[in-house]
């Protein structure tokens, strides 16, 4: 049995490859209100996902400060301490990669949501504990993007 | 044993099924909301991405449409869907269309024969004024995003850039310079302005800045998306030489922050590892214009780290490598430029 299970590993692990096949450096969301209120729902779906939003940075007012001109423009920086733990202990050529960052962005009344793709990582490292946490912050992130679309009547039924 | 091997068919039978479904007959509709909407917004107003609108996508056949999603705009945000099947970029073609409800126009294959030379006096006439000498467009920044001063209310395409001209036609060049572009404002040459032969020319020489594509910089194999050094001094001396470094460097230093900080209780932080954030707020401001979702890294930190055995490492994000992850040569450059800077503090801390 276990040889049969061994034999159909690769046709899984290529049914999943196949799945995250599109993804790109950048993943990124448009959603339909305001940046303030997105914000709210950014965090709450952080949450839910099972992650702590450690800080919120206000690169807006940051500008602000010093006589620039900018709409509202914050900075999510969130984690699990068990994930930072093992990137701090095992693999410090990944800790500026954490926490994690959505970057919240107004556009006029709409808002922008960007956030590096772990994956970006995945050339850079062969151990398969990296590989399999990169590949479970994507999965991740593309779920509370894609959350955050549904919240606003744009999910992706394909996905769902 | 038999019913087992059955039992394993009929599991690569449904997983085979289940992928095909997955990949087949994809949905334009939902591939644009996940890949373009961000950009472009759902309607095509635009944002970061340049606008789609109707009257764009009426002058474009479904090839140049193609294209443009899978060969992107190198170096200008864009980015190059290569990863995408066919059937999927066909998909967001197909909705685009559906959603604009525009026809694809049809164009002549005939070759245009036009005068280079004469095409180069032309442009310098009427086109140089918006597109630049080189052709790639206003300069600093991309889209429409409102927030960010610019003279345009678009910035002018980059007729130079190669994902631009491998997906574009010369009788489609011919065509927008002769009934121009209504929706970013680009005038109509033809109608009297410029004679049929003219407007070849142009084209001529439009199609002559392929032959000055400069490709950016590669990457070297053997580089590491975080350089890593390992300090001579303790942590606390470590921390301090940082913040004199960085503070002789003209960067402004934010209020400490531990890398563990919000993410458990205070009591059981780990107060040995510590990121130095900075920031030089009018190089931010530059940065944000040319590449708004900058803080997706946010790459002005230093990490500095007590490891179990005393050894004291500093941490700092290799902006070769990040700038790559943004498809926008202007910020490559300018991180490159960076790059020095953050490598010059790191051997003056540790030296």
């Amino acid at each position: 049995m276990k040889t049969h299970l061994r034999s159909i590993l690769p046709l899984v692990a290529l049914w999943l490859i196949g799945g995250a096949a599109l993804a790109d450096d950048m993943l990124m969301a448009r959603i339909p209100m305001r940046a303030e209120i997105a914000l709210e729902y950014v965090k709450s779906s952080i949450e839910e996902h099972g992650y702590s939003v450690a800080h919120i940075q206000l690169c807006d007012s940051g500008m602000s400060d010093f006589g620039y001109k900018s709409d509202f423009y914050r900075v999510v920086f969130f984690g699990k301490i068990s994930e930072v733990r093992m990137i701090t202990e095992r693999y410090p050529e990944l800790v500026s990669y954490v926490p994690l960052k959505i970057a919240v962005i107004a556009e006029k009344d709409e808002t922008l949501l960007a956030v590096l793709n772990p994956e970006a990582l995945l050339p850079f490292f062969a151990a398969e504990e990296v590989q399999i946490q990169l590949g479970r912050w994507h999965s991740d992130l593309v779920s509370i993007l894609d959350e955050l679309r549904r919240a606003t009547g744009q999910g992706l039924a394909a996905r769902n | 044993m038999t019913y087992r091997r059955s039992l394993l068919s009929c599991l690569c039978l449904a997983m085979w099924v289940a992928g095909g479904a997955a990949h087949a007959a994809p949905d334009g509709r939902e591939l644009y909301i996940e890949h373009c909407s961000a950009c472009h917004q759902m309607q095509g107003h635009g944002g970061i991405g340049l606008p789609l609108p109707n009257a764009k996508l009426r002058d474009v056949t479904d090839d140049y449409l193609f294209k443009t999603v899978r060969l992107g705009r190198p170096g200008r945000v864009m980015p190059a869907f290569q990863r995408m099947s066919d059937a999927q970029v066909h998909a967001i073609v197909k909705f685009l269309r559906e959603r604009s409800k525009t026809t694809e126009p049809t164009y002549s294959d005939a070759p245009i024969v036009g005068n280079a030379e004469q095409g180069k006096v032309l442009y310098a006439e009427h086109c140089v004024k918006c597109h630049g000498e080189d052709g790639s467009g206003e300069g600093q920044g991309t889209g429409v995003t409102g927030s960010r001063e610019r003279s345009f209310l678009v910035m002018p395409a980059s007729i130079s850039n190669s994902g631009f001209l491998q997906s574009i036609s010369d009788p489609m060049i011919h065509h927008v310079i002769e009934v121009g572009r209504k929706s970013s404002d680009m005038p109509a040459f033809g109608a009297g302005k410029l004679a049929a032969q003219e407007i070849n020319d142009l084209v001529a020489y439009v199609r002559s800045f392929e032959q000055r594509q400069v490709e950016a910089a590669a990457l070297a194999p053997d580089e590491r998306p975080t350089h890593i050094y390992e300090s001579p001094y303790d942590f606390d001396t470590t921390v301090a030489n940082v913040k004199a470094a960085l503070t002789g460097a003209n960067f402004r230093i934010f209020p400490d922050r531990l890398v563990e900080e919000g993410l458990i209780d205070e009591f059981s932080v780990n107060t040995r590892q510590i990121g130095v954030r900075f920031c030089n707020f009018n190089v931010l401001y530059g940065m944000l214009k040319t590449e708004p979702r900058l803080g997706v890294v946010l790459p002005c930190r230093i990490t500095i780290m007590e490891r179990k055995d005393g050894t004291v490492l500093l941490a700092v994000p290799n902006l070769r490598v990040v700038s790559r992850w943004f498809n926008n040569d202007e910020l490559v450059e300018m991180w490159d430029r960076m790059e020095q800077t953050f490598v010059s503090i790191i051997e003056e801390v540790t030296l």
